[in-house]
C-alpha cells in the first residue's frame, strides 16, 4: 500500500516534469517569431533583434530549458507578449474566477449526475433507463460553446431573466465596494455578509455554470451508473436484496458507496472537463477567467501565457488524479 | 491451419456475432443511432457530389439576402453572407465526419505500433513508452489539442495532427494490454521459436489480433472528436472561413446571433445530432460487447 | 425521475428567485452615478503605461493622462496649443521654436517646463521603441529658457505635425522617471499633465480614471469626475450594455447590432470617417504577380461595392488612392478601380494566364470580422473567373512574418491590412507602405519606384511650411500608385460610436483613433 502510494506520487512527479517538457518544446517550434511580437506591431529589425536577445531567444535550446525550468521553480513563468505583464501574476487575478465557477459546476454535476445514475442502474431496461441513458449521452454530446448561445438566447434575448455574462454588475460594482479576501467572489460577499453583491454574482454565474455542467453530468451520470450495475450483479448485493431489505437503502448504501471509488475518480476527470469547458464558454459569457484568457493568447499566439494556462491546468490536473488515485488506494474495500 | 480448424476458430465467432446482431435488435435506442449514423454517412457521400465545392462554397456569397429568417427557401435562414445554412450544414457533414476519421486514423498509427512494441518487448523499453503516455494523458482532455494546434498555426490539417497527437495514448494502452497476453499464446510462441524477427511478429501476429478491441474502441471515440474537432474551430484552431465546418459556423455567427438566433441553432443542432448518434451507437456498442452486462 | 423533476423545478425557483432580485436592484445607481463615464472597449483598453513605448490601444488611456506640445485638427488641419501656446520655425525649415504653457503641473506635484519636453522627447527617441522613429528628424533638443524649447532638425520635417502625434509625443514628468525607475510604467503609473489621473487598473482589463484637481484648463463647467474604460470584447456584451444604459460610450459593433440599436430609446448613432483604411498588399516580387496587368486583373476582380456594403456593413467608402477620406492628401479625383469580371478576365488573357491556372493565398488578421467577409467576398468573386484563392486567417505575428520572408515564393500572394497614421501625415501612409525598403517593414507590396520614393520625400520636407503644395505632391504620387497596382485600395473605414445621448459634449477627432476625450465630455 505504502510502496503504491510512494509509486505514484513518483509517478505524478514524472508526469509534472514531462508536461513541462513538452510544453516547452511546443513554444520552440513555432513557427512565428517571439521577438517580433514583444516588441510590438511596428518594429524595426533592430528593436526586434535587440529583443531576441533580452528574451534569450539567441541561446542554444537546451540553456533555454534549463533557465526556463530554473526560472519555473522560482515561480517566473516569464511575461505575456501581449500585455507584457508577469503571465503568473495575471494567472493570479484570473485563476480565481475560473475556481468559482469550476467549483460551482462541479457541485451541479455531482448533485444531479450521480442520483440520475443511480436511478438508471436501479431500474436498468425501464423507460427511466432509457431517458438517462440517452440524458447522460446527451449531455456529452452537446458543444458547450453552442449551449453557451443557446442558454444566452433563452435567458437573456427571450426571457430577460438572466444577464448576458460578466461577473457582476458594473452598477453594482460601483456603488458597493467589492471585497477581496480569497478572490472568490460568492464567498467574499458572503463573508462581507453582502447580499446585493452575493446575489447579483450568483445570478452571473448561474449560466455559465449550468452550461459547463452539462458535460460532467452526463459523464458522472455514466460511469456510477455502469460502475452501479457491476456492483448489483455480486453476491453480497443480491443477498442484501434477498434479505428484503428497502431497496432504496441498498442503493444508497451498500452499492454506492462500493462503487465509491470510481465516483472519486469520475469526480476528478469531471472537473478537468469542467476546467477545459471554461476555455470554451469564459469568452462568450465575458467571464474574468483563464479560459478567455487563453482563448485570447491563442489568437494572439501569446506563448507564454498558452503555456502558463496550459501548465497550470494540467498541474491542478494531475494532482487532482494524484489525490483521487490516493484516496481509492487507501478503501479498504479496494484492491491494489 | 485446415478448413475445418478454420471453421472450428470461426463458429464461436459467428454466435457471437449472432448474439451481438440480436442484442443490437433488442436495443431500440442502438439500433436507431445506427441508422442515423447510417444517414449521416449518406449525407456525407451523396451531398458534395450533388453541391459541388467550388460552386457551392467559394462562389457562394449572396450578400443582399444577409440573415435571412428561415423560410420555405432556406430552412435554416441564411447567414451573414447571404448564404443557405441548411446547405451549408449538410456540406459539412463530409468535413466532420472526414477529419474525426483521419484524425483518429493517425492516432491510431502512432498509438497502435507504439502500444505493440511495448507490450511485446516488455521492461525498459514499455516502462518508457508507457510513462510517455502518462505524460501524454496528465493534459486535461482538449487542452493538448488546444496548446498543439495554436503553436502549429490554424487550419483544419493542423488540427487533425493536434487532436491526433494528443489521443494515440489511449489506443497505445488498449494494444499493449493485448500484446501483453498475446505474447503468451502458442501461436506467438512457436513463431518466435521458428525464428521470426520480432518486427514480424508484431506486425503480422501482434497487431492483426488486438485490431477488434482497438477498432470498436475507435469507433467510440469518433462523436469525441467530431466534438472536439468543431471546439477547435469554434476557437479559430481549425478549418478557416468560407469552409461550412459547424463549430466555425457557430463561431461566426456569435457576432450576430442575438439578431439572428437561427445561424448559430441550426450548425450547433447538426453537432449534436452528429455526436449523440456516434455516441449512442459507441455506448450501445459497448453495453453488447462488454461481457458483464452481456450475461444478464 | 420524481427526483429530477424536482431538482429541475428547484433549478428554475432559483432563477425565477435571482432575477426577482435583480429586478429590485435595477433602481439603484442613477443619480449616484450622474458623475462617472463609462466607455466600453473592444480590447484591452492599454498594455503598456510607458508613455514612450506605448504604440497602440493604449491611445485612448494615456491621451486623457497625458498630454502633447499640440493637438491637430483634421477638418480645419489646424493646430490647438496643448502644453505649447504657440510655436515657429526657421526659413530653412530646421529650427523649431515651441512657447510653453506656465503654471502646469505634473500629477506627481512638479512643474512642467522646457527641461520636462527636453527629457521626455530625448527619452523617447533613446529607448528606440514603439513610435519613437517619428522624431528621426531631430538633431537636438535645446532649452532656451524654463518656457521656451527649440528642435534642431537634420533635415526638414513637420515637426508640428510631429509633436501631435497620437503615439511617442507625450511630455512626462522627469522627476517621477528619475525616482522610480522606467519599470515603474510598466507597473501601471503614470505621470502626466492631463485631466485625468489614474485611480486604478486591473491587468489591463479595466482602467479607472479620476479627475486632477490642479489641471491647469481648470475644472468650471461640467465635467466627470470619474472615467471607467472596460474591456468587453464580445459585441453582444457591448451591444446589451448600451441597451441598458450600463455603458455611455461604446464603439464598432456589426451593422445588424447598430440598426437594432438605432431604434432605441436614449441610444445615439454617431459615423464619421476615421483614418483607418484596409490595403490587399499584391506580392509584385512573385511570379505573375510582377505582372501589372495581372495585378491590375485583381483589382477589376475585387468587389468594391459589396464589400463596402456587407463586410462593413455600409460604415464605409471606396477607397480613392491610399490616403482615407477626410484626411489631407486626399486626391478626390483619382482614378478608383471598379469591379468588372469582363475586363479582369481579358486583362488575364492579355497576361497569358487561362482559366484554373492561377492559386493565390490571401492572409489576413484572425478575429476581424470586417476583413474575413471581404476576403470571402474576394474568392466569390475570383472563383468566378477561374482564380482559385485561398483565404488563411493568421494572427498578425504569423502573418507578418510569413510576409518578411527571405525568399519572395514563401510568402503570401496578397496580403490584408490596415492602415492608421503614426503622424497626421500622408507621408505615414505612403512612405510606410510603398517606399523602398532594405530590409522589409510594412512595404508588403514589395514595391520600389524611385521617381515615386523622390515625390513623397520631398513632399514630406516641404509639408512642414507649405501644406497645400505638399497635398498636391502627395496626390501626384498617388497617381503612380493606381498606375502601378501594387495594391487593391479596398475601402475608408468609418468609426460608428454608439452613445447614451445624456453624454454630451462628445468630439471625436480621427486622428487620435477610438479616443474620447473624457474631459471634454459631460452628463444631461
Amino acid at each position: 500500500m505504502k510502496n503504491y502510494i510512494i509509486k505514484r506520487i513518483l509517478l505524478g512527479i514524472l508526469v509534472l516534469l514531462g508536461v513541462i517538457a513538452i510544453t516547452f518544446f511546443l513554444t520552440r517550434v513555432i513557427p512565428s517569431n517571439p521577438a517580433a511580437q514583444w516588441v510590438g506591431p511596428r518594429a524595426t529589425q533592430e528593436q526586434i533583434n535587440k529583443a531576441t536577445i533580452e528574451l534569450g531567444l539567441d541561446k542554444p535550446l537546451y540553456v533555454q530549458f534549463g533557465k526556463y525550468l530554473k526560472d519555473l521553480f522560482q515561480g517566473n513563468l516569464g511575461n505575456s507578449l501581449r500585455t507584457k505583464q508577469p503571465v503568473v501574476k495575471e494567472l493570479k487575478t484570473y485563476i480565481p474566477p475560473t475556481l468559482e465557477l469550476v467549483f460551482f459546476s462541479t457541485i451541479l454535476a455531482i448533485i444531479i449526475g450521480i442520483p440520475l445514475g443511480l436511478n438508471s442502474a436501479r431500474k436498468k431496461d425501464q423507460p427511466l433507463d432509457h431517458f438517462c441513458r440517452f440524458f447522460s449521452v446527451g449531455a456529452v454530446s452537446l458543444p458547450t460553446f453552442w449551449v453557451a448561445l443557446f442558454l444566452q438566447l433563452i435567458f437573456f434575448r427571450w426571457l430577460s431573466l438572466l444577464p448576458l455574462g460578466g461577473q457582476l454588475d458594473t452598477r453594482i460594482k460601483l456603488l458597493y465596494e467589492v471585497p477581496h479576501y480569497t478572490g472568490l467572489l460568492l464567498f467574499d460577499s458572503l463573508i462581507d455578509g453582502n447580499f446585493t453583491i452575493f446575489f447579483d454574482a450568483l445570478k452571473h454565474m448561474l449560466l455559465p455554470a449550468i452550461t459547463i455542467s452539462l458535460y460532467p453530468i452526463g459523464l458522472v451520470a455514466r460511469m456510477t451508473r455502469s460502475a452501479l450495475l457491476e456492483i448489483i450483479g455480486e453476491d453480497y448485493i443480491k443477498a442484501a436484496r434477498s434479505y428484503g431489505l428497502k431497496e432504496k437503502l441498498v442503493m444508497w448504501k451498500y452499492a454506492l458507496k462500493n462503487s465509491l471509488g470510481t465516483t472519486i475518480t469520475v469526480l476528478a476527470l469531471s472537473v478537468g472537463y469542467t476546467l477545459v469547458n471554461t476555455f470554451l464558454v469564459e469568452a462568450i459569457f465575458s467571464w474574468p477567467g483563464i479560459g478567455s484568457y487563453i482563448a485570447t493568447a491563442v489568437m494572439s499566439l501569446d506563448y507564454p501565457a498558452i503555456m502558463g494556462v496550459t501548465l497550470f491546468s494540467a498541474c491542478a490536473y494531475i494532482v487532482l488524479n494524484l489525490i483521487a488515485d490516493i484516496i481509492v488506494a487507501l478503501d479498504p474495500r479496494v484492491r491494489v | 491451419m485446415n478448413q475445418s480448424q478454420l471453421i472450428k476458430s470461426l463458429k464461436p465467432k459467428y454466435k457471437e456475432f449472432k448474439v451481438s446482431l440480436f442484442l443490437l435488435k433488442k436495443n431500440r435506442l442502438t439500433k436507431m443511432a445506427l441508422y442515423g449514423v447510417v444517414l449521416l454517412v449518406l449525407i456525407a457521400i451523396i451531398v458534395p457530389i450533388l453541391l459541388p465545392s467550388a460552386q457551392h462554397i467559394d462562389q457562394d456569397a449572396n450578400p443582399q439576402q444577409k440573415l435571412l429568417q428561415p423560410s420555405l427557401r432556406h430552412p435554416f435562414g441564411t447567414d451573414e453572407l447571404g448564404r443557405d445554412v441548411f446547405k451549408r450544414v449538410l456540406l459539412g457533414t463530409r468535413i466532420s465526419l472526414q477529419t474525426a476519421l483521419i484524425a483518429v486514423g493517425m492516432a491510431l498509427l502512432i498509438g497502435v505500433p507504439l502500444g505493440a512494441v511495448a507490450g511485446y518487448f516488455g521492461g525498459f523499453l514499455d516502462e518508457i513508452i508507457m510513462r510517455f503516455t502518462d505524460i501524454f494523458l496528465g493534459f486535461p482532455p482538449l487542452l493538448l489539442a488546444i496548446a498543439i494546434a495554436s503553436f502549429l498555426g490554424p487550419n483544419l490539417r493542423n488540427a487533425m495532427l493536434a487532436i491526433a497527437i494528443s489521443w494515440w495514448p489511449w489506443y497505445t494502452r488498449i494494444v499493449r494490454g493485448q500484446a501483453v497476453s498475446l505474447k503468451e499464446r502458442q501461436f506467438i510462441k512457436a513463431s518466435k521459436a521458428i525464428g521470426s524477427p520480432p518486427r514480424k511478429i508484431i506486425f503480422k501476429h501482434i497487431i492483426p489480433n488486438c485490431v477488434a478491441p482497438v477498432i470498436v474502441q475507435a469507433s467510440m471515440d469518433i462523436g469525441g472528436v467530431i466534438l472536439t474537432i468543431a471546439a477547435l474551430s469554434f476557437l479559430g484552431l481549425g478549418a478557416q472561413a468560407p469552409a461550412p465546418e459547424w463549430g466555425l459556423m457557430v463561431s461566426t455567427s456569435r457576432n450576430y446571433f442575438l439578431n439572428a438566433w437561427w445561424y448559430s441553432v441550426f450548425p450547433g443542432l447538426a453537432i449534436f445530432f452528429t455526436v449523440l448518434v456516434f455516441n449512442l451507437l459507441g455506448d450501445g456498442l459497448r453495453e453488447i460487447l462488454d461481457p458483464k452486462t452481456r450475461k444478464n | 425521475m420524481k427526483k429530477i423533476i424536482t431538482l429541475f423545478l428547484v433549478l428554475m425557483l432559483v432563477v425565477g428567485l435571482l432575477a426577482g432580485c435583480g429586478g429590485n436592484n435595477n433602481g439603484i445607481g442613477g443619480a449616484d452615478q450622474m458623475d462617472i463615464v463609462y466607455y466600453a472597449y473592444n480590447a484591452e483598453p492599454i498594455l503598456n503605461w510607458d508613455p514612450s513605448v506605448m504604440f497602440s490601444n493604449g491611445v485612448i488611456i494615456l491621451n486623457n493622462v497625458y498630454e502633447t506640445l499640440l493637438r491637430f485638427d483634421p477638418d480645419t488641419k489646424e493646430f490647438e496649443g496643448i502644453l505649447a501656446t504657440d510655436y515657429s520655425q526657421s526659413e530653412d525649415g530646421l529650427t523649431w521654436t515651441f512657447n510653453l504653457r506656465e503654471g502646469v503641473k505634473f500629477h506627481d506635484g512638479t512643474d512642467f517646463n522646457a527641461e520636462a519636453v527636453k527629457f521626455s522627447i530625448d527619452r523617447t527617441i533613446e529607448m528606440e521603441k514603439g513610435a519613437s522613429y517619428i522624431w528621426s528628424a531631430v538633431e537636438k533638443i535645446n532649452v532656451v529658457n524654463d518656457y521656451t524649447v527649440e528642435f534642431k532638425l537634420s533635415y526638414p520635417a513637420p515637426l508640428n505635425l510631429i509633436a501631435s502625434s497620437p503615439y511617442a509625443a507625450f511630455i512626462m514628468s522627469p522627476s517621477a522617471v528619475q525616482n522610480n525607475g522606467d519599470e515603474w510604467f510598466e507597473q501601471a503609473n503614470e505621470a502626466g499633465t492631463g485631466p485625468y489621473k489614474l485611480e486604478s487598473s486591473s491587468m489591463g482589463d479595466e482602467v479607472i480614471l479620476a479627475k486632477y484637481d490642479d489641471y491647469w484648463n481648470g475644472w468650471e463647467g461640467e465635467h466627470f469626475d470619474k472615467a471607467i474604460v472596460k474591456k468587453v470584447s464580445e459585441t453582444s456584451s457591448r451591444r446589451q450594455l448600451i441597451e441598458k444604459g450600463e455603458a455611455d460610450i461604446t464603439h464598432n459593433l456589426p451593422a445588424e447590432d447598430v440598426e437594432a440599436l438605432k431604434n432605441v430609446q436614449n441610444v445615439e448613432v454617431l459615423s464619421l470617417p476615421s483614418f483607418t483604411n484596409l490595403f490587399g498588399f499584391f506580392n509584385t516580387e512573385k511570379a505573375p504577380l510582377d505582372n501589372v496587368k495581372v495585378r491590375k486583373a485583381l483589382a477589376y476582380a475585387f468587389p468594391y461595392d459589396d464589400v463596402v456594403n456587407y463586410a462593413a456593413g455600409g460604415y464605409a467608402e471606396q477607397s480613392r488612392g491610399a490616403i482615407p477620406k477626410g484626411h489631407w492628401g486626399r486626391g478626390d479625383d483619382l482614378f478608383q478601380y471598379s469591379k468588372d469580371l469582363d475586363k479582369a478576365k481579358s486583362l488575364l488573357d492579355e497576361a497569358g494566364i487561362n482559366q484554373g491556372e492561377l492559386k493565390l493565398l490571401l492572409t489576413y488578421m484572425s478575429g476581424d470580422e470586417a476583413e474575413k467577409k471581404a476576403a470571402e467576398l474576394y474568392k466569390a468573386e475570383l472563383s468566378k473567373i477561374g482564380v482559385e484563392l485561398e483565404i488563411r486567417a493568421m494572427p498578425w505575428e504569423s502573418q507578418w512574418e510569413m510576409a518578411m520572408d527571405t525568399n519572395a515564393q514563401n510568402r503570401q500572394d496578397i496580403l490584408m491590412m490596415y492602415w492608421w497614421p503614426d503622424t497626421s501625415s500622408p507621408y505615414s501612409w505612403l512612405y510606410s507602405l510603398y517606399h523602398t525598403e532594405e530590409d522589409i517593414l510594412f512595404n508588403l507590396a514589395y514595391y520600389y519606384n524611385e521617381d515615386f520614393d523622390e515625390i513623397i520625400d520631398n513632399a514630406y520636407a516641404l509639408s512642414g511650411e507649405d501644406l497645400d503644395a505638399s497635398e498636391q505632391e502627395f496626390i501626384r504620387a498617388q497617381e503612380i500608385l493606381i498606375k502601378d497596382s501594387p495594391s487593391i485600395f479596398m475601402f475608408d473605414k468609418e468609426d460608428v460610436w454608439i452613445l447614451n445621448s445624456s453624454l454630451k459634449g462628445f468630439k471625436p477627432n480621427p486622428a487620435y483613433p477610438l479616443v474620447v476625450y473624457f474631459y471634454d465630455c459631460y452628463r444631461k
